[in-house]
């Protein structure tokens, strides 16, 4: 005894502590909460516990990113202490829930909570802007999600300028790393959507983007968020927060973008359709003046007809007036000076007779 | 950006000359003019949106800090 190294509390518990640290650094333990509570509105307790065994842990209210309660699976990553009063206990840097169950239970409680102030409300959402030329993708640049995107918006349009913030986007560090990277445009203000894109994958893969801070972030966004995040079925809190949601990323590359085949299709379209215009305005032009030319010849005719009937009452008064009709009836004509002595010349309907004019005198 | 502005200029021009075609200017006379131009436009612009490319920069910054 005279020979070994002897410790004081304090010093065993900080070379034991150094000792963790050293061995441990920063672990992930997987278990089920037991005794959660909140002390004083900010210092966070509760157990992580297995069938056999159960771990102290200890956080602050504000790394809290998504609700615990009793019975939810979660994993926790943290630092083992020993405390100076010689307590175990597990300091938490992170904690999630995990599997499905516990992951749906944490994902209702905040969406109330959430709704319930007014994130997800309707009146807050704004469009994609119509003059779109500037993006901001926040995505892995390893993921299949964000290599779906890009390779359908460039066969979609052209144009645009895409600044991509690479980032985690499953496990414990993803919501903040997005976080900083949605902070990060805000600030320089250059691009006028921010896109968060994220493929399928499981509810665990999925649950970065129901974290509350993350969430708050979105909503909070100066500019406009259109979230495309696991498959169709898939709806995160980050979804209801956010400006548009596209169900996949492919489906945000589509909203973003018109199709430029279908332009080019469309102006094909109008060409094709002035074709059709020109025949059919040089038919009616064709119609308009075989119409025109028979109008006019119908004036012609009605005038021809009533010329007809003109001269045809001026044939017959001609022929009222006729000298002959009148010699017919019995009457002469006189022709020569009409004082006595003078010969003159009359004209009946058979015979020419020449008289001699014996007397003249007035009719009374 | 002045490309997709100049694309969406011509489409208006487009649409113009496509009015003409509909409106009582339309003549026999000038719609060989008219429909030379169209085309051509349509042309242009067809070559443009299959030319259209995208930039795409990754950005330095760490984000895991």
């Amino acid at each position: 005894m005279e020979n070994e190294i002897k410790f004081s509390p304090t010093d065993f518990i900080a070379a034991a502590n150094q000792t963790l640290e050293y061995a441990y650094g920063s672990i992930l333990i997987e278990g089920e909460v037991a005794s959660f509570k909140v002390n004083q509105g900010k210092w966070v307790f509760f157990d992580i516990k297995d069938a056999e065994s159960s771990i102290p842990c200890f956080m602050t209210l504000f790394q809290l990113r998504m609700p615990l309660e009793d019975g939810m699976k979660v994993v926790v990553r943290g630092v083992p202490k020993i405390t100076k009063w010689g307590k175990f206990s597990f300091t938490v840097q992170a904690v999630r829930p995990v599997g499905e169950g516990s992951l749906k239970k944490a994902y209702e409680i905040l969406k109330k909570k959430l709704s319930d102030e007014g994130l997800f409300a309707a009146e807050r959402k704004r469009q994609i802007p119509k003059d779109l030329t500037k993006i901001g993708v926040i995505s892995s640049t390893a993921a299949a999600g964000y290599a779906d995107f890009i390779k359908i918006i460039n066969a979609r349009w052209g144009g645009l300028k895409i600044q991509v913030a690479h980032t985690q986007v499953q496990g414990l560090d993803a919501p903040d790393q997005i976080i900083r990277a949605l902070k990060y445009f805000n600030e320089r203000n250059n691009v006028q959507m921010i896109a968060i894109l994220r493929g399928g994958g499981s509810a665990d893969d999925l649950a970065a983007f129901n974290d509350e801070e993350l969430v708050r972030a979105v909503a909070a966004s100066r500019i406009p968020v259109i979230t495309g995040i696991g498959h169709e079925v898939d709806e995160s809190l980050c979804d209801l927060a956010a400006d548009v949601r596209a169900s996949t990323p492919s489906n945000a590359a589509e909203m973003l973008t018109p199709d430029r085949e279908n332009m080019k299709w469309a102006i094909t379209m109008i060409i094709n359709e002035l074709f059709r215009v020109i025949i059919n305005r040089a038919e009616d032009l064709k119609k308009d003046s075989v119409e025109i030319v028979a109008q006019i010849r119908n004036v012609i005719n009605m005038k021809i007809v009533d010329f007809r009937k003109i001269l045809s009452n001026q044939i017959k008064m001609l022929v009222a007036l006729n000298p002959e009709k009148v010699l017919k009836q019995g009457y002469a004509i006189l022709n020569g000076k009409i004082s006595p002595g003078n010969v003159v010349k009359i004209t009946t309907y058979d015979k020419e007779i020449k008289a001699e004019v014996k007397e003249v005198y007035e009719r009374n | 950006m002045s490309e997709t502005k100049s694309l969406n200029q011509k489409f208006e021009e487009l649409e113009k000359a496509k009015e003409w075609f509909y409106s009582d200017d339309f003549s026999l006379d000038k719609v060989a003019e008219k429909y030379k131009m169209a085309i051509a436009l349509a042309k242009e612009l067809q070559e443009d949106l299959s030319n259209l490319q995208n930039e795409i920069e990754i950005l330095d910054e760490d984000f895991t800090k």
